[in-house]
């Protein structure tokens, strides 16, 4: 049994879901954001063994018949409606997660990309960085701080080319708009609201040239590197997530062996099974990591590129490989 | 503090007391013009940077140095948001309209609107629903033939007058376009146009079926003049129609669904039936069924429903889609 842990309206699930479903194994789509008021989780110790029952609702699991569980985009728990009290809510949730993180601990399946506090780690842009970094990848000279001290010696060396980033995503409004902060170009009026910067920690890095950027998605040891030049597009040159479909290219990009094999090195030393890699391709030919998203998004690499992601998803976890206790290796 | 020194300290007070807000500019440049008349040997002057995608704006004090030159001053002051927050955009900053997961921006939707030619829906109506056929082609990987996207290139180029390779390329290069980004583009227009044939033709038996009597050719006339025509016959409102100071006179053969509202309303009227006078913008409609042939199920027929099945389809979709106008 293969189980997909996902919200329902999640678009990628229904492109692998189909793939699955033509390999003949069974698949049970469950979002953890129907535990615990839809759902029943129940681990019962007994005559030194246990077992692990998850009632969807619609079906009963036991969860040692897992052979692989896809984390994809699950929503945490979610108490019913009807319990109204702030801190009983929390209680709930808090309750719920302990469980369930014990639940999919004690589920003997490999893991797509891997569990959640694997995800954790692995997502911090810190860490994987120095990852990066020890498998030998080129990143750019990058400074995470809150110290307005370090941001006009950070731009003289940048050139006068320099750009900010946040150290994770986030959700914030502005006047009451929902903004966002995207890849930000620094310019000499950023510098001098320096103090700001005692508010939060960012990321400072030289702009890289690039010839294009590139997602690099690995499952398992399989490679897909798609290209995305942004050149012709201003609305997204700076960052692809500004979206500008008429003047953004995308294409399948051919990776030199070392760097596809680097990918693969390095998304299992996060202990991960999936990654989405972004790189710079400069116009001398350098490939320059960015970062690694252990749960990011591969269904444009697939539409505009025409690169198979789904299909190695749907082989990964149909595959019937031994469970390797120490993790996602 | 010499007396430069003094107003250079009250024009720093100035500017922190500034609303940064691009709603608040005129207050700000009223506030800042009175320091400046108080402070004409200075020959001050207030520099607004307004920042694209963002309602906050950020300004700046040009000062003349008593020994000649200038200074500047800017005075960001210590509101307690964060330094990525006070440069964020809005989340949808270049972009114009959202439809469920098609996000639109403005050089796309400049580039649409060069290319929307219905004039039975608004350009907005329009826009959407291309979204919508967006969102419908974004998994169609299959190859399109050459013949089909040389068809597409080519309308397109002729609906812009783009005659010749060095018009297109000049054409290209207003809109920011290179020729593989216009390669592109041609191929998504041809997806798309793939995808309403496709649609169409699935769509078109069926109803056809259900509305068999909307496709009926019919043959009409119809009178609309600020003066009321009553008459029993066709013959009889003809006959009107040399007395009448102003009218406008139709006799056509149409698809049934493609009659006046008021013709259409009486559908069911048999030939020879006099409708009206009813009000009709101002004027008042007289017209009569001459002749009526049923549908029957050629291709052009078929063509027909299938295009109005694709419109009614694309209304539903219209109807339950999530519509976000970011600048509205």
């Amino acid at each position: 049994m293969i189980l997909i842990l996902s919200d329902r309206r999640d678009d990628a699930v229904e492109m692998v879901l189909p793939k699955l479903r033509s390999r003949g194994v069974p698949v049970t789509w469950w979002d953890p954001g129907d535990y615990p008021w839809r759902a029943r989780l129940t681990a019962a110790f007994a005559n030194g063994r246990h077992i692990v029952t998850l009632d969807t609702g619609d079906s009963r699991l036991d969860l040692s018949t897992v052979t692989a569980v896809w984390r994809r985009r699950p929503n945490p728990p979610t108490p019913a409606e009807h319990v109204t009290d702030p801190t009983h809510r929390a209680h709930v949730v808090w309750q719920a997660e302990f469980l369930l993180d014990g639940a999919w601990e004690l589920t003997p399946a490999r893991w797509l990309p891997c569990r959640r506090e694997v995800e954790r780690h692995a997502h911090n842009k810190i860490i994987h960085m120095a990852r990066a970094v020890e498998h030998g990848f080129t990143v750019p000279e990058t400074l995470y701080t809150n110290d307005p001290a370090e941001l006009a010696p950070a731009y003289e060396r940048a050139g006068g080319r320099m750009i900010a980033k946040q150290i994770n995503s986030d959700e914030f409004t502005l006047d009451g708009a929902d903004h966002r902060t995207y890849t930000t170009v620094v310019t000499r009026r950023h510098l001098t609201s320096r103090h700001r910067l005692r508010h939060e920690p960012v990321i400072l890095q030289p702009y890289v040239a690039k010839a294009v950027e590139l997602r690099v998605i690995v499952v398992g040891d399989r490679v897909f590197a798609a290209e995305i030049d942004t050149s012709a597009s201003s609305t997204a040159r700076d960052d692809w997530r500004h979206y500008d479909d008429d003047r953004v290219r995308h294409g399948p990009h051919e990776l030199p062996r070392e760097v596809a094999d680097r990918c693969v090195r390095l998304t299992a030393a996060l202990g991960l099974t999936y990654g989405a890699i972004d790189l710079i391709l400069t116009p001398g030919g350098e490939y320059v990591f960015l970062e690694i998203n252990p749960n990011g998004a591969w269904g444009f690499v697939e539409l505009r590129a025409g690169l198979p992601v789904s299909d190695a998803i749907a082989d990964w976890l149909a595959a019937a490989e031994p469970y390797h206790p120490e993790g996602a290796s | 503090m010499s007396g430069f020194g003094t107003a250079v300290e009250s024009g720093v007070r100035l500017l922190r007391s500034l609303p940064r807000r691009r709603a608040d500019v005129e207050e700000a440049r009223g506030t800042a013009a009175a320091w400046a008349a108080a402070h004409p040997q200075l020959e001050p002057q207030l520099v607004v940077d307004v920042r694209p995608g963002t309602p906050v704006v950020d300004y700046d004090l040009l000062l003349t140095h008593p020994d000649g030159g200038t200074v500047a001053l800017s005075a960001p002051d210590e509101d307690g948001v964060p330094w990525l927050i006070d440069h964020s955009t809005h989340w949808a900053a270049g972009q114009l309209v959202s439809v469920d997961d098609v996000h639109l921006s403005v050089a796309q939707a400049l580039t649409m609107l060069r290319s929307l030619s219905r004039r039975d829906v608004t350009p907005y109506e329009e826009i959407v629903d291309q979204c919508l056929i967006i969102a419908e082609v974004q998994g169609d990987d299959a190859p399109l033939d050459d013949a089909e996207l040389q068809t597409v290139a080519d309308e397109f180029r002729r609906g812009r007058g783009l005659i010749g390779r060095a018009a297109t390329l000049a054409w290209l290069a207003d809109v920011g376009m290179s020729p593989s980004m216009f390669e592109s583009y041609i191929v998504g227009i041809a997806r798309r146009r793939r995808f309403r044939q496709r649609k169409e033709s699935e769509l078109a038996s069926a109803y056809l079926a259900a509305h068999r009597a909307d496709f009926d050719r019919v043959r009409a006339l119809w009178v609309v003049s600020p003066e009321k025509c009553t008459a029993a016959t066709p013959q009889e409102l003809l006959a009107l129609v040399p007395g009448l100071r102003e009218a406008e006179v139709t006799i056509d053969v149409r698809r049934a669904r493609d009659l006046p509202a008021e013709l259409v309303d009486e559908a069911g009227t048999s030939a020879g039936t006099v409708v009206g006078p009813l009000p009709h913008g101002g004027a008042f409609f007289t017209g009569a069924v001459l002749e009526r042939e049923p549908a029957g199920d050629d291709p052009e027929t078929l063509t027909a429903a299938g295009r109005a099945a694709f419109d009614e389809w694309l209304a539903e979709r219209r109807r339950r889609a999530t519509i976000q106008w970011h600048w509205s």
